[in-house]
Formats: C-alpha cells, sequence, structure tokens
C-alpha cells in the first residue's frame, strides 16, 4: 500500500477574478522510503497539492475533493482536526520556502522544536531538550545549545531553514513534503540544504515530496518526478529517463529551456505564450495553446495519464 | 535597556515644558479674562485690582515663571472659580469619581472587548463575527451620551432597577460605568479582531499546524502573544481617558467628577486650574506611553534582544 495515495485532486479557491482552479485532477502515489520531485512553473498547483495533502489549506473559502486522499492509511479528506494533528508532524511533515518567516517570532527556536516533540510524544521537558540538541546536532548546526537558545530573527535565513529542517523531523515523519526549501536562500547555501535533506531521507529512510520549479534541484535529490502543468499531471517517471528521453512536448520545452543542457546551442528555447489562466483554464489539455505538436482533439478533450514504459506515464493525445 | 528608559525620561522632561508653554500662550491669546462674566459685571477698575491681586497684571512670561516655580514645588495655585481651596484639594476631591468611573470602565470593558474579538476572530466570517462586528461599530459610533439615556430609559425609567444618576452608593455606579466601557468594549473588540486576523494569516501559523499543534494551542499560545503586541500600546493610553473622566457620562449620570472643571476652566479663564489639569495629562499620556513601551519591548524579543547577532 502507498505511503501517499492521491487520486482526482481537484482543489479550488474563489477570488476576486472568480474561482481559481489550482489543482485538475492530480493523482500521485508515493511508496514508503521513495522520493518524488513535483516541477513545474509557478501556479500549476504543486505546492497546493502538498498544502492539500496535509489539509493544510482553510476550508472554506478552498474546497477540496479527491476520489482518495489518504497518507499512511489516514483518509485526511474524513480525519477529525485530531486526527489531523496527529498525522501532521508525526506521519508527515512540511519544510516551507521561507524560513524567514516560518518560525514564531517571539519563541525561541528551542521552545519550537520541543513544542513539536511533546505534542507528539510523552517526552518530559528536559528529554525532548535533549532530543532537540541531537536534532540539531543531526542537521549540521555547529552550536546546537546558543541556536535553540535564539530567537529566529537572530539566525540567518540557512540556519534558520536546518533548524525548520530539525523541527519537521523531530518526529521521525514517514514521509517530508519539502515546498521549494531552498527558494529563498543564498545560491551556496541551497546546495548545502539539498544534500542535507538527500542524506537525512536516506539516512531516516523516509519518503521525500520534494516541490521545485528548479529541474536542476530535482535531478540531485530525487528519485522519481512528477511534472505538473495547469493544475494537472503532464508526465511522470525515473528521473533519469526523462531527463534523458523527456516524451511530453510540455516536458521537452521546459528540459530545452535549461541553460547549457544541449551543447553547442547558444540561445535558450523559452515556451511561448503564457501559463494558462487559472480561473479560466483552456479545455482540453492545459498545454494546448502552448504546444509546437497540438492535435485537433488536444483543444477538446483532456487526455487521461497513460503508461508509456517502465514506471513512466504521460498525459498527451501525440503519445496515444 | 536602563539607558533607553533614562533617554525617554528626558525626552518626557522636555514634552512637559514645550507643552506648557504651548498652553500658557494659548490660554492667555483667548480674548478675555476671569472677570469679564456678565453674570456679575464688574467695574473696569474693581477688575484691574482683581487682576493684580491674581498677579495677572504682570508681564506673560513672569506669569508663567511664577507658575512654573510653583509646579515644581507641587503648588498648582487656587482655582479661580472656587477659592475655597487649591487645585490640589480639588483634585483630591474630583479626581477620585472620575477615577473609579473610567478605570471600571476600562478595566471591565477592555476583557471583555479582547474576548469578543478573539471569538470573532476565531469564528471569522460567522454569525457570531458580524455581530460582535455590528456591536462593536455601535459601541464606537453611538455617543456615549445617546448609551447613557438609552440605559437610563431601561434600567431606571422602566426597570426602575438603579438609580438614574449621583454617586452617593456603589450601586449608582453600575449604570455609568456600562456606559463608559461601551467604548472601550468596542474598541478592544475591533483591535482585538484585526490583531488576531493579521497573525493568523502569517506564514508561522501553517507552520505550527503543519508540526501537529492543537488549534488551542496554536490559538492560545502563539497567535495571541502575538497579537497581544499590538493591543498593549492601545491599553494603557486609554487609561488616560480617567484623568479626562468622560465628560458626557458624568453630565449624564451627575457624577461629582473632574469632567465638568475641563470645560468651566476654560469658559470661565480659570488659568490655574486649566494649567494644572492640562499638565497632568500631559505627564500621564507620557507615562503611559512610556510603560506601554516597556512592556511592548518585554513582550517583543526582536526589541528586547537587538538585532541579528
Amino acid at each position: 500500500m502507498p505511503l501517499v495515495d492521491i487520486q482526482n485532486l481537484h482543489v479550488s479557491f474563489p477570488q476576486h477574478e472568480g474561482l481559481v482552479q489550482a489543482v485538475r485532477g492530480m493523482s500521485l502515489a508515493i511508496e514508503p522510503g521513495e522520493s518524488v520531485g513535483i516541477v513545474g512553473e509557478s501556479g500549476s498547483g504543486k505546492s497546493v497539492t502538498c498544502m492539500a495533502a496535509l489539509r493544510l489549506l482553510r476550508q472554506p473559502p478552498s474546497r477540496i475533493t479527491a476520489d482518495r486522499l489518504i497518507l499512511d492509511g489516514v483518509d485526511m479528506l474524513k480525519a477529525s482536526r485530531n486526527d489531523l494533528a496527529r498525522v501532521r508532524g508525526k506521519v508527515a511533515s512540511m519544510v516551507f520556502q521561507d524560513p524567514m518567516s516560518a518560525f514564531d517570532p517571539v519563541f525561541t527556536i528551542g521552545h519550537q522544536i520541543v513544542e513539536t516533540i511533546r505534542a507528539h510524544t510523552d517526552a518530559s521537558l528536559s528529554t525532548a531538550k535533549e532530543q532537540a540538541v541531537a536534532l540539531l546536532d543531526r542537521v549540521r548546526i555547529k552550536s546546537p545549545v546558543s541556536i535553540l537558545n535564539s530567537y529566529p530573527h537572530q539566525l540567518s535565513g540557512g540556519m534558520l531553514q536546518r533548524a525548520m529542517i530539525a523541527m519537521a523531523l523531530s518526529c521521525r515523519p514517514k514521509i517530508l513534503f519539502a515546498d521549494e526549501p531552498t527558494t529563498a536562500l543564498d545560491v551556496t547555501i541551497q546546495a548545502q540544504i539539498l544534500v542535507l535533506i538527500k542524506e537525512l531521507q536516506a539516512e531516516l529512510g523516509m519518503g521525500l515530496v520534494m516541490v521545485t520549479h528548479d529541474l536542476g534541484v530535482v535531478a540531485e535529490t530525487v528519485d522519481r518526478v512528477v511534472v505538473m502543468y495547469g493544475g494537472r499531471v503532464m508526465e511522470e517517471g525515473p528521473v533519469q529517463a526523462i531527463f534523458d528521453d523527456p516524451r511530453h512536448p510540455y516536458t521537452r520545452a521546459l528540459l530545452n529551456s535549461i541553460p547549457g543542457r544541449t551543447p553547442g546551442k547558444q540561445r535558450l528555447t523559452e515556451i511561448a505564450g503564457q501559463s494558462p489562466n487559472p480561473v479560466n483554464p483552456p479545455s482540453g489539455c492545459p498545454f494546448h495553446p502552448r504546444c509546437a505538436v497540438a492535435l485537433p482533439d488536444c483543444a477538446t478533450t483532456a487526455p487521461a495519464t497513460r503508461p508509456i514504459g517502465p514506471g513512466r506515464a504521460a498525459a498527451c493525445w501525440g503519445l496515444q | 535597556m536602563l539607558r533607553y528608559i533614562i533617554g525617554r525620561l528626558l525626552s518626557i522632561l522636555l514634552t512637559f515644558f514645550v507643552v506648557s508653554v504651548i498652553v500658557f500662550l494659548m490660554m492667555h491669546s483667548v480674548p478675555g479674562g476671569p472677570f469679564d462674566g456678565n453674570d456679575m459685571p464688574v467695574s473696569d477698575a474693581v477688575k484691574a485690582k482683581l487682576n493684580a491681586s491674581l498677579g495677572l497684571d504682570k508681564p506673560l512670561y513672569e506669569q508663567y515663571l511664577r507658575y512654573m516655580w510653583g509646579v515644581l514645588h507641587f503648588d498648582f495655585g487656587v482655582p479661580f472659580q472656587s477659592p475655597g481651596e487649591t487645585v490640589t484639594e480639588l483634585l483630591a476631591r474630583a479626581w477620585p469619581p472620575s477615577l473609579i468611573l473610567g478605570g471600571s470602565g476600562v478595566l471591565i470593558g477592555a476583557p471583555l472587548g479582547i474576548l469578543m474579538g478573539m471569538a470573532a476572530a476565531m469564528r471569522r466570517n460567522t454569525w457570531f463575527d458580524y455581530v460582535v462586528s455590528a456591536f462593536s461599530t455601535l459601541g464606537l459610533t453611538i455617543p456615549v451620551f445617546v448609551i447613557s439615556m438609552m440605559l437610563i430609559m431601561v434600567f431606571s425609567v422602566w426597570l426602575n432597577w438603579l438609580p438614574a444618576g449621583g454617586w452617593e452608593k456603589p450601586y449608582s455606579w453600575i449604570l455609568p460605568i456600562t456606559a463608559y466601557a461601551a467604548v472601550p468594549m468596542a474598541t478592544y473588540a475591533r483591535y482585538t479582531r484585526s490583531a488576531m486576523l493579521d497573525v493568523m494569516n502569517k506564514p508561522f501559523v501553517t507552520v505550527l499546524r503543519a508540526k501537529g499543534l492543537s488549534e488551542r494551542r496554536i490559538i492560545f499560545q502563539h497567535v495571541l502573544r502575538n497579537a497581544a503586541l499590538p493591543l498593549v500600546t492601545v491599553f494603557l493610553p486609554m487609561f488616560i481617558g480617567t484623568a479626562t473622566g468622560s465628560i458626557f457620562v458624568e453630565a449624564m449620570f451627575r457624577v461629582p467628577g473632574l469632567g465638568a472643571y475641563f470645560v468651566s476652566s476654560i469658559t470661565l479663564r480659570d488659568y490655574p486650574l486649566e494649567m494644572s489639569l492640562i499638565l497632568m495629562i500631559t505627564m500621564m499620556f507620557c507615562v503611559a506611553y512610556l510603560i506601554s513601551d516597556i512592556v511592548y519591548a518585554l513582550l517583543n524579543p526582536r526589541i528586547r534582544f537587538g538585532g541579528k547577532s
């Protein structure tokens, strides 16, 4: 049984311009210990998918429906508040994009890690503190005790993100959702944080969902990649296979827009057109208005995700 | 911290000086004098004599220095309108009712308002939230003398439960205190609601949820503590209203407080009383803001511990 089992997830929120359809029929299955990258441009629904998986979106205004939304056997759509609190942080944790705003400014880092541990275990205050020191040590923080006694505003972004990871891992979750964990950090720190997440994932044998718009990040950290566009999955498969032989026109276009991927070629190929309007998404395949090889069918009916090889699937009429 | 407090105290002294000069000049620039009233017209000769006896014939700077010299020795002069007592004695007599009225009004209204605001923020966009919003808007927009009148109508005239005025018996305090509490309650309900919602929309609250903390812990420990920061700055200054007293509430319920003297000291050109009352308020404002800034710093580690280390 997969650890994460999402079938046909739809998420929308009413906004000024109309109903924003952020996710439109997303499916995702993750086995224990597996690392998966969700890639896509901003607005493709990748972050919203993670937030919805943990039910972190406020309902209302957001509307979440799915055929299945199961985390480690818990039906997240039917779960009570208490059930949700038990799953969050214990079964599934999340690391967010901006570490600077992820901590409560009026409490020390230590307080916030300790309260997480104590929310899920019977650990005494002193045991929880010892565990927190060990955790900070584990995320390669040099002087754990002084960091524990620091307030968020006293630390750098990289340091805070390490502390954030330590906090997310404090109850040994079975899966970690990392929502663009390096986007807000300096380039030099980005690599360190990625290596850290990858090492910890291997060490703890937990599942990992790495949400990013950076294909480089995906290549370095995960085994399998899911390419999202317009709230839907376009293509998924093992990282190597997707990089070597992208099948979906969107994946191909995305890879062609990475600098230095095609040797000898100086000019980058941008994807013509604009991201789909989430309030009024195009009919059929969301990518068809920008697709160079679109067929007549593409504009009318959305293709289902079908297997196209070992461990690979894609949603494209041109491949069927 | 000590440095900061000393600096603030010095700036309070400066404020005090500037206010005293401005008020003194404005007070004397208003045409007319204490003996120009039409009730008991006096001849010019008598007027001149009276003015001379009070030192009002001296140049302004001399009058100012003489008055301030007295203030430095806690001698605030004798009110013209009640020459049988000193200003200090008048304050000792008229301030306690205003303090009781305003103090209990704030002490009752503010906590109720905070509770209402919290409940409204936690149930935002439900009927409860709308009722609180409507209630606090009414509390802020209906003039306090109208509220007073409604209270008198209902509880004194119709139900005959409570006296319509007076201050002799503690139960006669109930209606004026209720009327007074309306504004702090409404103000606090609004402030608390918006401060809480502001914090609840911060990314760190999502992180707290993602950690699996209970909603109760998130609200009562994290959101409230953060929302308290802006509230502290409103709370103490609100107590200053207890010094001015609510002129309207005191008038409606015949409370023998300080409120009426604010008006009469100006209309009667009662210079010593007017000056004393305004200096007193200035001092209270300065101290209230100093205390709320210190409390704010104590609650806020970003100020307590400075910037990045």
